[in-house]
């Protein structure tokens, strides 16, 4: 029984030592490079690249933030984003509604078109979408990026959604009805409240989707001043290559900056959305 | 009854609320979501257009700001080179164009980048959105051509006559621009009268007991063994961009199968998988096994490869006369007579050491949609100063006439100016005449041989079945 | 009831804006690089149908096939990578942490929530070796493992298995909180019921933990899988595709064909193989896990 008993205390000091190890191998490098954006130009020649800097050189970031433009690329990124992060939820929410709640004959012939999104991968619409932009002049316009992220977000959001409202119990909506809601008070004072914990998940899955996008940023946008920060930072680190080290690393922290802030904010909400009922659906 | 009912719903709402409990995020978390949200987008667009007011679109911008009711005439610039490099081809043009808009009342040069490897397609999709800008940065031969039979681009002979500016551009570079469109016309101007081949760290050279410059391509091989035994790198090259690469191996190929070696295997007279190029293809690879190249050279960018030269990191790169105003600047910290040149060395008497690999650089073109007035008057300020301003501020050529050369010419410009006087043949680069799917498999698949994770057969195989595709 | 619940203008207002922009945006698309798949070149530049000359001459053509082998090989590790070690970390965190949970939980998920360029930006500054070494080569420097150092970026399996770790690194997160989630809710009755019956470590996983975390295992499987196929952006910020084509995946052939070689019909059928080893792959998963998604 004793020996048990230390056999177990020594598993989990063993477990405890790995999970430290694991934590400091998943954060060092973003502390690295923060530390190496306060880096001049010289310390990365003169010493090895884990040494802390030795005095703090801020002028790395006015660098990135002027002549790399992330100020452009950040506003791109952002108004790109949240716009279709509002439609993917807004449409989301009303068509998972729509396609699980209420009564009709094409419902499951619907549903299961929007589910089908889910396999498709981005690269077989690249082709003729960017044709269909340049025909329609959408090239170079945020609007191309949202329309797709918007179109590209639904079918998870509306699987994810459908899950949650599978969930929920078909004799509130009954009550409210008999109550004499109409269908739009039905939706908006009971079901949209309840689905709050399935919408922040949506949103929070959905915004890093959106924010890390590359292939439809850089395939539909090509003009300087429609960038967004993903694009832009390749493009700032073609520029500048090896040439300016303390710069790109500035840029680097700048674009991780934002959602690392919003994170540690919501991390509590992130997480449990994270955990809750939608994604187990 | 109502009552009833509602009593009834609420109780089960708080069951169902009971029956998720921890599931549910309060109404206040949702707020605060929200809220940060709601900030973040305002702090940021807030800096973004604050920004944006503030400063011009491009630092160019000179009068544009205030004129207001005058229609400032924006030429667009696409470019490969950072805007504030002082040595690259971009500073020229925009620095030139600031001085232009000193002159008038509202003109703006907006000066956009973009990286080398992407600017084939982008022209691709400017030109088929019937969109390309004012001003075009792009690379001569087979490229250029697919761009002239489109019919999107001006006739530089004709507009520059019409502007009485033709005689600003040099004529040893029209020729070789015509040749490279094989005689389509002069739809271009020139970025560089440039030859290539080995500089050298002339320090380095001394150490390792390397006393005469290589005229044939042992003695190269020779001094690279010298200077590998004295723990010295024999050559580094800018590989990470892979046409760094490419040129070496062309250098062989030309010097051991002949100056039209390239030509013939893209239109088919001869093939890439002849034992002759296999050979040019397996000499490269011996040298990277040798360790003649300088290790990891395939994640090296070429701004990286000038300074481990001039810095004394490594003896010998392969480059062209571009090169002459990175030496010429403060960075060289080689000092002004510190580094060295020598034309590509001889294999065997197929060319001689007055053939040279010369090419006009990177070229610019002009849409002629956008064509107007204004950029017309814009060309007539710019490219007849650029031939003296260039060889003023950096010390190199760019094809155009130099009315006068500075007195003080630095070493470097002197060096370049003998060797382009020394010239009588002329060979073009690797991908010159190579369609973009061969041309991409070429810069590639060179890095692997440099590795040593494909042989010289294969390398070449490769090249030979694509290029028959388009033959 | 039944005319509340199926009020035809609120069904249309609700569905009707999702649906059009779905449609519009990924379904017709589809269709049209289906059409596509069969004409070779570009539209308006020697565009002409040829039949099904794309989908027997793709199977000659080195690029794809080399694309499809390096994509498959990268699933193979990717997918096990992330879910086997976001299993290991979470059951870690489930047995032998009682303090600091949530903490851990917290910290876990950065990486996850990095923007993909900017994971690739530091990774590639961390395997560099020349001009200067990068952390990596550095640290083995600091060791004394000098043999070890080498450009990681520049070889065809150094880059690869660089790939790898990277993705690997940044997703370890999302499924140890997806996993550690579903720990939780495992019933504590239940584990105690089995302790007492004298199960214990690997035991008490395969018998009670592992059933119990089945659907969400499948849940992670579908996201990993969904992920690794469409392999583009880090692959592109990280090495874009090379050295040589050593990590170009299936959709950066297909970008290339597109948008460098001009051939958009032939890029439409890389696009389509793509599609189906997708749909393959998901039917195979529903199969497995017997339930309808």
């Amino acid at each position: 029984m004793e020996r048990e008993a230390s056999v177990k205390k020594a598993f989990s000091i063993i477990g405890k030592l790995l999970i430290v190890i694991f934590l400091f191998i998943e954060i060092y490098p973003i502390f690295w490079i923060f530390m190496s954006s306060l880096k001049s130009t010289q310390e990365f020649n003169l010493t090895a690249s884990y040494a802390l800097p030795a005095k703090l050189h801020f002028d790395n970031y006015v660098k990135a933030w002027y002549q790399g433009k992330m100020n452009i690329y950040f506003k791109n990124s952002a108004i790109v984003t949240i716009v279709s992060l509002f439609f993917i939820i807004l449409f989301g929410t009303t068509s998972a509604f729509a396609l699980t709640k209420m009564r009709w004959k094409l419902r499951d012939k619907v549903m299961k078109i929007f589910l089908s999104g889910i396999m498709i991968p981005t690269a077989v619409v690249l082709i003729p979408l960017y044709s269909m932009y340049k025909g329609a002049n959408l090239l170079n316009t945020r609007l191309s990026l949202i329309l797709t992220y918007i179109a590209f977000g639904l079918p998870l959001t509306v699987f994810l959604l459908r899950g949650y409202l599978t969930s929920l119990p078909d004799d509130m909506i009954e009550a409210a009805i008999i109550d004499g809601a109409n269908i739009y008070q039905v939706f908006s004072r009971i079901v949209l409240p309840l689905m709050k914990t399935g919408i922040v998940t949506v949103a929070v899955i959905q915004f890093y989707f959106r924010w890390n996008d590359l292939i439809f940023s850089s395939t539909f946008i090509s003009n300087t001043n429609m960038k967004t920060v993903q694009t832009g930072l390749l493009y700032f680190s073609d520029m500048y290559g090896n040439r300016d080290w303390g710069a790109i690393f500035a840029c680097i922290s700048i674009s991780v900056l934002p959602t690392l802030i919003v994170y540690i904010f919501l991390n509590k909400m992130v997480i449990e959305g994270m955990t809750s009922g939608a994604i187990k659906g | 009854m109502k009552m009833m009912h509602l009593k009834k719903n609420d109780s089960k709402i708080a069951s169902y609320y009971k029956m998720r409990k921890g599931k549910i995020v309060m109404k206040k978390r949702f707020l605060v979501l929200s809220m940060v949200f709601i900030i973040l987008v305002s702090m940021l667009t807030g800096c973004g257009s604050q920004q944006s007011s503030q400063t011009p679109p491009a630092p160019t911008g000179g009068k544009t700001d205030g004129v207001g009711e005058f229609q400032s005439r924006n030429i667009k610039f696409l470019s490969i080179w950072p805007e504030d490099d002082k040595n690259a081809n971009g500073w020229l043009i925009s620095e030139l164009s600031r001085q232009y808009g000193e002159t008038v009342d509202a003109f703006n040069l907006e000066y956009e980048y973009v990286s080398i490897d992407q600017l084939d397609q982008k022209v691709k999709i400017l030109i088929s959105s019937d969109d390309l800008p004012e001003v075009c940065t792009y690379e001569s031969g087979v490229r250029l051509k697919q761009v002239i039979e489109a019919d999107k681009i001006l006739n530089v002979d004709k507009t520059f006559s019409d502007l009485g500016i033709r005689d600003c551009l040099d004529e040893g570079a029209v020729s070789l621009l015509k040749n490279l469109v094989d005689g389509l016309g002069l739809y271009c101007v020139p970025l560089g009268m440039n030859m290539e081949g080995f500089w050298y760290n002339k320090a380095l050279f001394a150490e390792a007991g390397v006393a005469k410059v290589p005229e044939t391509w042992d003695e190269m091989l020779d001094a690279c063994e010298k200077l590998k035994a004295k723990g010295i790198i024999p050559i580094v090259q800018g590989g990470s961009d892979n046409w760094p690469m490419t040129r070496v191996l062309n250098a062989y190929v030309v010097r051991s199968i002949g100056l039209d070696a390239l030509q013939n295997a893209v239109t088919g007279k001869t093939h890439f998988s002849d034992p002759e190029y296999v050979a040019a293809a397996q000499m490269f690879q011996d040298m990277a096994k040798k360790g003649y190249f300088a290790e990891g050279m395939n994640t090296i960018d070429p701004g990286t490869a000038t300074s481990m030269l001039m810095n004394g990191q490594a003896a010998m790169n392969y480059d062209g006369s571009w090169k002459s105003s990175n030496l010429n600047s403060e960075d060289n910290t080689a000092g002004p007579e510190g580094i060295g040149f020598f034309n590509v060395p001889v294999v065997n008497d197929s060319s001689t050491l007055r053939d040279y690999s010369m090419n006009c650089g990177n070229i610019l073109m002009f849409s002629s949609k956008k064509y107007d007035e204004q950029v017309g008057e814009w060309m007539k300020f710019v490219f007849p100063m650029l031939g003296d301003f260039a060889i003023q501020e950096t010390g190199s050529f760019k094809g155009f006439r130099i009315t006068e050369m500075p007195e003080d010419t630095t070493y470097y410009t002197q060096l370049v100016a003998d060797n382009l006087a020394n010239a009588e043949n002329a060979f073009l680069w690797f991908e010159a005449k190579m369609d973009s799917e061969t041309s991409t498999l070429a810069q590639n698949l060179i890095s692997l041989l440099y590795t040593g994770d494909i042989s010289a057969e294969d390398y070449m195989r490769a090249l030979e079945e694509t290029a028959a595709k388009s033959r | 009831m039944d005319r509340v619940l199926s009020d035809k203008k609120a069904i249309i207002l609700m569905v009707l804006p999702a649906l059009i922009i779905f449609v519009s945006v990924v379904f017709i698309p589809v269709i049209w690089t289906f059409v596509y798949s069969f004409y070779s070149g570009m539209p308006g530049l020697k565009f002409q149908f040829t039949g099904f000359s794309n989908y027997i001459n793709m199977w000659s053509n080195e690029q794809t096939m080399d694309a499809i082998k390096m994509n498959w090989k990268y699933i193979l590790i990717v997918t096990p990578g992330q879910i086997g070690l976001g299993l290991l970390v979470s059951l870690m965190m489930y047995f032998s942490i009682k303090k600091y949970k949530t903490l851990c939980r917290t910290i876990v998920f950065i990486p996850t929530v990095l923007p993909t360029v900017a994971v690739a930006q530091m990774f590639a500054k961390m395997y560099e070796m020349v001009p200067n070494y990068g952390l990596i080569n550095s640290l083995l420097n600091l060791v004394g493992l000098d043999q070890w150092i080498q450009p990681f970026l520049g070889q065809p399996n150094t880059a690869f298995a660089a790939l790898c770790a990277m993705d690997v690194w940044t997703a370890i997160g999302f499924y140890t909180v997806i996993i550690y989630g579903a720990l939780v809710d495992i019933p504590n009755e239940l584990l105690e019921a089995a302790r007492i019956d004298g199960a214990s470590g690997v035991k008490l996983f395969t018998k009670i933990v592992l059933p119990m975390i089945r659907t969400i295992m499948i849940t992670c499987l579908v996201f990993s899988f969904t992920g690794t196929i469409k392999l583009y952006e880090s692959a592109t910020a990280l090495t874009k595709g090379g050295p040589g084509f050593a990590t170009t995946s299936m959709t950066m052939n297909m970008y290339q064909n597109a948008f460098l070689y001009d051939e958009y019909g032939y890029a439409s059928t890389v696009a389509i193989l793509i599609l189906i080893q997708c749909l393959l792959v998901t039917f195979l998963i529903n199969m497995l896990s017997r339930e309808k998604y």
